[in-house]
């Protein structure tokens, strides 16, 4: 293995390090665990795992479930009509002002697969893989605007400052892979989701365990590769430099944060190698590229959804997608049920039935769970912003009911969960909390959720803060 | 006016109960020490055993009086009230028998060592009382319990089958478990704390020393209800903190049951409980993924040893000792280096030598391990002809070969496996077979394609 230390012929480096992080010997007696001197080392969750990685699809901006999943033939009878004063009532949105129309479903709904589930004609890859999905058709949110929204998804609470589900998931298993990162993030659709870097933040978490974002075009991650001019001999003696120093610090304080701090200039030293490596997918046979339908040299949904197989494949215990561009509120045709989503469904229809099938075909899909959805829903009813009815067909914000899918480890295949109501306004029965798909995501993963908790500002904090159930119902 | 005097003794007795004890030690121990022939601690002595016979009476007299005021079944203190007179009796005894001139001969020191024993079997059964039979044997390791034949769990968890819960009986089948088995320690009718026996439902209707627990129709003012949804700091709450705590659906049945009038024979259904609340209790024939096999524990320093030597290893699940073990960081590992892991054959459960340099001759180590369950050798030079060897892993259940010279031929050597579940051989000889056949396990040979659709390329 190619490792710093070991070349340099350092006093004291073959001493305190073998190649791998966490390696050292015990100089002066210090009682040092693994954690101690690299953060990302694993270790085992309280629980039997169903997976151990997981993939999440988020699609940013918020698809409309009743484009999609949730069929609602009564809305077909409504179309065009005012909405009920008793759906408005009280009610606030984000955009909607007055008493709109009702807006029938725009997409041809059928029943697929031997669990019959609907699925509309957006996505007509998709629907040949429904018995591998666990569908969630009541999932509700408190929020209506995307930032506050997307935070709340993925971090458990609207506001700044809580970890995100990949951070407490490295947190609390580290990695296996040393030379990856253990939380990947890959957007696509042009610009990354409104809530900004944290959602994939590791709020009072240490820094470490927040995600890594990778690019599509040029270096994957941001100053990871040499400057022109620096070769990997005169990188290799920097480091050795710098550690030497560091280890001179180490023997004159004993802190082990040096330790740490030298291990991770050993593993940055790795991942020189092994990221670019990985994030490559030229080197994919062509029936894969097929499959996912891949855009070389672009950044594309389709290439993130195969480099996150390849992540996953090589050890990487949290992989991040998100996809911009699905906010339809019909105020311009990109932005329009009828069109723009039309068009970001058939960016992402190949790809995620890709990933499930290549995931599957490879045995991964046994240890990965794999999520998707948005950060709320969209409104039955047809958005009039400014209480003009639009040039586009769109919906608005919408929170109360919409439909997210799970597969993979620890799933069940073909389940739906939660119903509607028949305007898909409201969940009536099997209603899913987002602090609930948090509950059930650490349960595959092998944790408690009310239990896997971090000390911060003199209390205890938890993914699911202090909400949260298990939806045992889609768990095989 | 002074009814107080009398139950306030009572309460006194645990401090009163530790003076004969202290006093009456002293004195015997001086007995032993003194040197033979000797007379010189006699005053001491016998005023040690003056003082100890008082307060021996004391503490029983008081002892007496908490049995009576704080609800004890006779039955529970017999036997303690009947030693602490004996202890009071013979210390009288011994003081009437030691003059400061006193020899101590065997008989005496015998008399002595007697009273030294009825008082340790005393205070024990004391604290059996007062602190419950399992004080002592709750902190102790499983092992020296099962000598003592102690079993932890007396009282069954709560257990609801999936099917026709709605017929169960409420308060017989739900209810009552749930306080046996979080409230009955304390509150039965040999141990009466707070005078509330909770191990039926008359019982339960007739209260407690602070009246009634149970307000049929409102929790808040149950007792049984309100006292445990209390903050665990709160010294009011039940059980108290320092014992098990029920769970959140344990309590929310119990606020349910109330809620729908605490009634003795109405079901669950009847009540209206919603599945979701009962679902913790389903029972779950859930047959765990990795073998049940009492392993040994693995050396401490074990895996920082693999780890070392540049394997991932870790344990699958805290507290176990399965183990994982990965070359994912190890690409260079061959069939000779086998012997790097040959101290924890037993332990593996989980090995991943895909992309290594192992050969056909790696399985016959392999098949050295008893409770793998998952392996993987993707992308090795592999094809399978040793597969049967495998056979001696009677546990092994995922078996990925994807990206191997796995023959079809070969495969069928592994079909009579007894537990194999599933087997990967996406991108191999055998996959690529149009008709690879009908194994006992779940064949995945991948090769996925989506069709092109005119929807893929229609510009919307």
């Amino acid at each position: 293995m190619d490792c710093v230390s070991k070349v340099g012929g350092l006093a004291m480096a073959p001493l305190l390090f073998g190649c791998e992080p966490g390696a050292a010997k015990n100089p002066i007696g210090m009682n040092l665990s693994a954690r101690d001197l690299n953060p990302l080392s694993p270790l085992p969750p309280p629980f039997a795992p169903k997976a151990k990685s997981i993939i999440y699809l988020h699609m940013a901006g918020a698809p409309s479930q009743l484009e999609l999943f949730d069929y609602k033939p009564e809305l077909i009878k409504y179309d065009g009509k005012p909405c009920p004063e008793s759906l408005l009532e009280g009610r606030q949105f984000a955009f909607i002002r007055g008493v709109p129309n009702i807006l029938g479903p725009q997409a041809k709904f059928a029943q697929h697969g031997q669990s019959g589930a609907w699925v509309s004609d957006y996505l007509p890859h998709f629907s040949t893989v429904v018995d591998e999905v666990s569908f969630l058709k009541a999932v509700h949110t408190d929020q209506f605007n995307h930032g506050p929204a997307q935070l709340f998804m993925q971090t458990g609470s609207p506001r700044l400052g809580r970890p995100s589900i990949g951070s407490w998931v490295t947190y609390g298993l580290g990695t296996e892979n040393q030379n990856l990162p253990g939380f990947v993030v890959l957007t696509s659709g042009g610009k990354t989701p409104d809530a900004g870097k944290s959602i994939w933040g590791s709020g009072f978490l240490p820094s470490v365990y927040q995600g890594v974002q990778c690019r599509a075009k040029g270096d994957p991650v941001l100053y990871l590769q040499d400057p022109d001019g620096m070769t990997r001999d005169l990188k290799k003696s920097v480091i050795q430099a710098i550690n030497s120093s560091n280890e001179e610090s180490f023997k004159e304080f004993g802190d082990p944060e040096i330790l740490a701090r030298i291990n991770q200039y050993e593993m940055a030293y790795r991942m020189q190698i092994e990221v670019p490596e990985v994030m490559n997918i030229n080197d994919e046979p062509t029936d894969i590229q097929e499959l996912y339908g891949t855009k070389p040299g672009e950044e594309s949904f389709a290439n993130n959804c195969l480099l996150a197989r390849k992540l996953v494949e090589k050890g990487v215990r949290f992989v991040q997608l998100y996809d911009w561009g699905w906010d339809t509120h019909g105020t311009s045709k990109k932005e329009s049920i009828d069109s723009g989503l039309r068009h970001k469904c058939q960016e992402i229809d190949r790809p995620i039935t890709a990933l499930l099938l290549d995931l599957k075909q490879r045995g991964l899909l046994e240890e990965t769970l794999v999520v998707w959805g948005g950060e709320f829903g969209r409104t039955p009813m047809q958005e009039n912003r400014e209480g003009k009815v639009q040039g586009w067909k769109g919906r608005d914000h919408h929170g109360d009911a919409f439909t997210m899918w799970m597969a993979g480890g620890g799933i069940k295949k073909g389940a739906s969960y939660g119903v509607t109501d028949d305007f898909g306004f409201a969940g009536l029965e099997e209603r899913v909390s987002v602090h609930d798909i948090h509950a059930s995501i650490l349960h595959l993963m092998g944790f408690d959720h009310e239990k896997f908790t971090h000390d911060f500002q003199g209390r205890p904090f938890r993914l699911t803060d202090v909400e949260g159930e298990l939806i045992r119902k889609i768990l095989a | 006016m002074l009814d107080f005097i009398l139950p306030l003794l009572g309460r006194l007795h645990p401090l009163l109960v530790h003076l004969p004890i202290g006093i009456l030690i002293f004195g015997i121990l001086l007995i032993f020490w003194q040197k033979k022939g000797s007379t010189g601690f006699n005053p001491v002595i016998r005023l040690a055993f003056l003082l100890g016979a008082i307060s021996a009476t004391l503490a029983g007299i008081s002892g007496f009086f908490q049995y009576q005021f704080e609800g004890f079944a006779w039955d529970s203190i017999q036997n303690h009230l009947i030693a602490g007179v004996i202890i009071a009796i013979g210390s009288f005894y011994v003081f009437t028998q030691i003059k400061d001139g006193t020899i101590f001969t065997y008989k005496i020191k015998l008399q002595v060592s007697a009273l030294f024993l009825v008082l340790t079997v005393t205070g024990h059964l004391g604290g059996n009382i007062s602190r419950g039979e399992d004080y002592l044997l709750e902190v102790l390791p499983a092992e020296i319990q099962a000598l003592a034949g102690y079993e932890a769990a007396p009282e069954k968890p709560l257990e609801i089958p999936e099917q026709g819960w709605e017929e169960l009986e409420f308060y017989g089948e739900v209810v009552q478990p749930i306080l046996n088995q979080n409230c009955k320690s304390c509150h039965n009718p040999r141990n009466l704390k707070g005078e509330l026996n909770l191990t039926n439902l008359e019982e339960i209707l007739k209260g407690g020393e602070n009246g009634e627990v149970l307000k049929a129709g409102n929790p808040e003012l149950s007792a049984i209800f309100a006292k445990m949804i209390l903050p665990l700091d709160d010294e009011d709450h039940m059980p108290p903190k320092e014992k098990r705590q029920p769970s959140k659906e344990q309590i929310e049945l119990i606020k349910t049951w109330i809620a729908a009038g605490a009634s003795k024979t109405s079901t669950l259904g009847q009540a209206g409980v919603e599945e979701k609340l009962l679902e913790p209790f389903f029972q779950k024939d859930e047959i765990p993924f990795y073998p049940l096999t009492e392993l040994t524990a693995l050396p401490a320093d074990t895996l920082s040893k693999l780890r070392k030597e540049g394997f991932f290893a870790e344990i699958i699940i805290q507290g176990s000792s399965w183990l994982k073990v990965s070359c994912i960081n190890f690409p260079d590992f061959k069939d000779s280096d086998w012997a790097l892991l040959r101290s924890v054959k037993g332990q593996i459960a989980y090995l991943d030598l895909s992309a290594t340099q192992v050969t056909e001759g790696i399985l016959d180590s392999i098949a050295s391990l008893p409770n793998l369950t998952v392996l993987k050798l993707n992308q090795t030079g592999i094809s399978g002809s040793q597969l049967g060897t495998l056979s001696t892993c009677k546990n092994l259940k995922l078996l990925y070969l994807n990206s191997t010279q796995l023959s079809l031929e070969n495969l069928s050597g592994i079909n009579k496996h007894p537990s194999l579940q599933k087997v990967f051989a996406f991108q191999t000889p055998a996959g690529a077979s149009e008709n690879p056949g009908k194994f006992n396990f779940e064949l995945e040979t991948g090769n996925y394609s989506l069709p092109k659709i005119p929807a893929d390329t229609i510009v919307y």
